[in-house]
């Protein structure tokens, strides 16, 4: 089991970069909007994203493994641009809130357990965005078709890439009202572009 | 804000203000132009731009005769880049080459430093381009700054010539005007992580509208349609929305360049300073201002926001004079006969107007001589 935590963790120390490409358009402007010039607030939004692809990722292992064991691909096509639609929607509808500054009881952070746990949903997101390192390790794992062993594989490869997201927090402390406001407005911007990619994708399938 | 003084006094200031714009900007677009034309256009254009000169500082109105200069380099573009691609009137040269487009510079960065960084590492030097792209960027940015936005851009001038044009607004933003002014640098931030997530430039084929063709559109039908109706959003933000409103909103919205050049013209000393004292919340500023870069409520006091590109239009605007040029908030401390011309007004207009005219002479005379040639 160890040798196969290092084989994942080798795999996302290699692709690393691209992971930090694909999470950074969707975490970036949710802690600009969101995260304030306390560090240790902003890292409690990073642990939450980070333990969505945690989840993703555990999740793509188990999946893997009872694929390989069946012998087929047992992963639905419309998963990934539904997930992409509910995010935009959620992420859009969030930055609407804030920036109309319209009260709406399920929509205000202290009181929506689900906005309360937005970033999870986006960590979640990008978790089963399949982007080629990714294919390869579940490939791997289908080819392994052993649950244990997938998910040592998989925690390997979740380790490495964190790193390369981790350095998002790095600007964090000297976010400030000025740079919430722009937050905003880019997570909606973003929520919006997300929401065009899944329905796009919806679209392509039906 | 007025010029005073006698009148051979401000003919003088304004004779040696025009030569020094006019001797630089001929050198530079002879330089430039005598590849392929006449010298006879290079030297027309640096006569219009030290005429600019001239009347800004014999008549003290910055933006009016800004704008001027800012309009006819424009639309010089327009005719010869923009209509020489569609219709193939002119004779080719070599300024029909596609110019390297500055609005791109801006969300394409992350993608830009990456492939820098593979060209560096690969040892392929001859894709290295920080010493020539950079370079102009950064030397614009420290002679100009924000400036480049009222007096070099030739995108810009289209939208500033036409919020010029109604005489009172038909369409007033409100509150939305404010709330919504830090769309661009939005939009940058968005356009810098996706750009570089795809690899593609997402901005140039979603949204800009001065591409004026869909060929780089996406094939697929619905991203095509979708992609071609933000197109003419934009368009319709560049040509409409200052008509209805008096204010660029293309350049004030959706500008990608235009927050990159708020957040990094702070490396310019050049700066509109307001005087607290004379303010008395009138919010005439305010409306005039066709960036909304100046926030003020009634009976308050007007604040400049980091968006203002040193237009001037503030300053013919305000009926007490409370706005001026400042280097840094401070004003330059001359001395003697030069007194008057050494100014952080007119400094900043010297180095605005030049370099705008010499960079637009990579197109300027050549979109007069194609004029020439099309009434032959």
């Amino acid at each position: 089991m160890p040798a196969l935590f290092s084989e994942g963790f080798l795999l996302g120390l290699s692709t690393g970069f691209y992971c930090l490409a694909s999470c950074l358009p969707l975490l970036a402007p949710y802690i600009m909007a969101e995260g304030r010039s306390v560090w240790k607030f902003n890292f409690f939004i990073f642990l939450q994203f980070t333990g969505g692809r945690f989840a993703a990722y555990m999740l793509f292992a188990l999946l893997a493994s009872l694929a390989g064991q069946a012998g087929q691909y047992a992963l639905p096509a419309w998963l990934l641009p539904a997930g992409l639609l509910v995010c935009g929607l959620a992420m859009a509808l969030l930055a609407g809130f804030r920036v109309t500054g319209v009260s709406v009881c399920l929509l205000r952070r202290d009181v929506s357990p689900f906005f309360r746990r937005l970033p999870m949903l986006l960590g979640f997101v990008t978790g089963i965005n399949i982007c080629p390192p990714f294919a390869a390790g579940f490939l791997r794992l289908m080819e392994l078709a052993d649950i244990p062993n997938g998910f040592a594989y998989f925690g390997g490869f979740f380790a490495s890439t964190s790193l390369f997201i981790s350095p998002v927090l790095l600007g964090t402390p000297w976010l400030g009202h000025r740079a919430n406001d722009i937050g905003r407005l880019t997570l909606m911007v973003a929520g919006i572009w997300y929401m065009i990619l899944g329905l796009k994708g919806l679209l392509y399938l039906y | 804000m007025e010029a005073t003084g006698s009148v051979r006094g401000r003919i003088i200031a304004a004779g040696i203000f025009s030569l020094a714009v006019f001797l630089p900007v001929f050198f530079l677009s002879a330089q430039i132009a005598a590849r392929e034309i006449n010298r006879l256009y290079p030297l027309a254009w640096a006569l219009f731009a030290a005429a600019a000169g001239f009347a800004i500082v014999y008549t003290g109105r910055v933006s009016f005769y800004r704008r001027i200069f800012f309009a006819v380099s424009a639309l010089a573009f327009l005719v010869h880049f923009k209509l020489g691609l569609l219709n193939k009137i002119f004779e080719a040269s070599c300024f029909k080459d596609t110019p390297f487009c500055h609005i791109a510079l801006a969300p394409n960065f992350l993608i830009y430093l990456y492939q820098q960084y593979l060209a560096f590492m690969s040892g392929g030097w001859k894709l290295w381009g920080p010493l020539t792209l950079g370079a102009a960027w950064l030397f614009v940015t420290l002679a100009i700054g924000r400036g480049w936005c009222s007096w070099a851009c030739f995108y810009g001038g289209i939208d500033d010539a036409l919020s010029a044009l109604p005489r009172r607004p038909l369409l007033r933003m409100g509150r939305w005007a404010l709330k919504l002014r830090d769309l661009p640098a939005a939009l940058l931030v968005f356009l810098l992580l996706v750009s570089f997530a795809n690899m593609l430039p997402v901005y140039c084929l979603w949204l800009c509208p001065f591409k004026l063709t869909e060929v780089f559109m996406d094939a697929e039908p619905a991203v095509h349609r979708l992609q071609y109706a933000l197109m003419m959003l934009a368009l319709a933000a560049l040509v409409i929305g200052p008509l209805l409103t008096k204010k660029r909103i293309f350049c004030s919205y959706l500008c990608p360049f235009a927050a990159w050049q708020a957040f990094w013209g702070r490396l310019n000393p050049f700066r509109i300073t307001v005087d607290q004292d004379k303010c008395s919340g009138c919010l005439v500023c305010a409306s005039a201002c066709p960036m909304t870069a100046i926030k003020c409520e009634p009976g308050g006091k007007a604040e400049i926001l980091p968006y203002c590109n040193l237009c001037g239009e503030c300053l013919g605007a305000c009926p007490s004079g409370g706005f001026r040029y400042t280097l840094f908030g401070l004003d330059l401390a001359a001395a003697g006969p030069a007194a008057s011309l050494l100014t952080a007004r007119h400094v900043f207009v010297f180095s605005a107007l030049t370099l705008g005219a010499v960079f637009s002479s990579l197109w300027a005379p050549a979109a007069l001589r194609d004029l020439v040639m099309l009434l032959r």
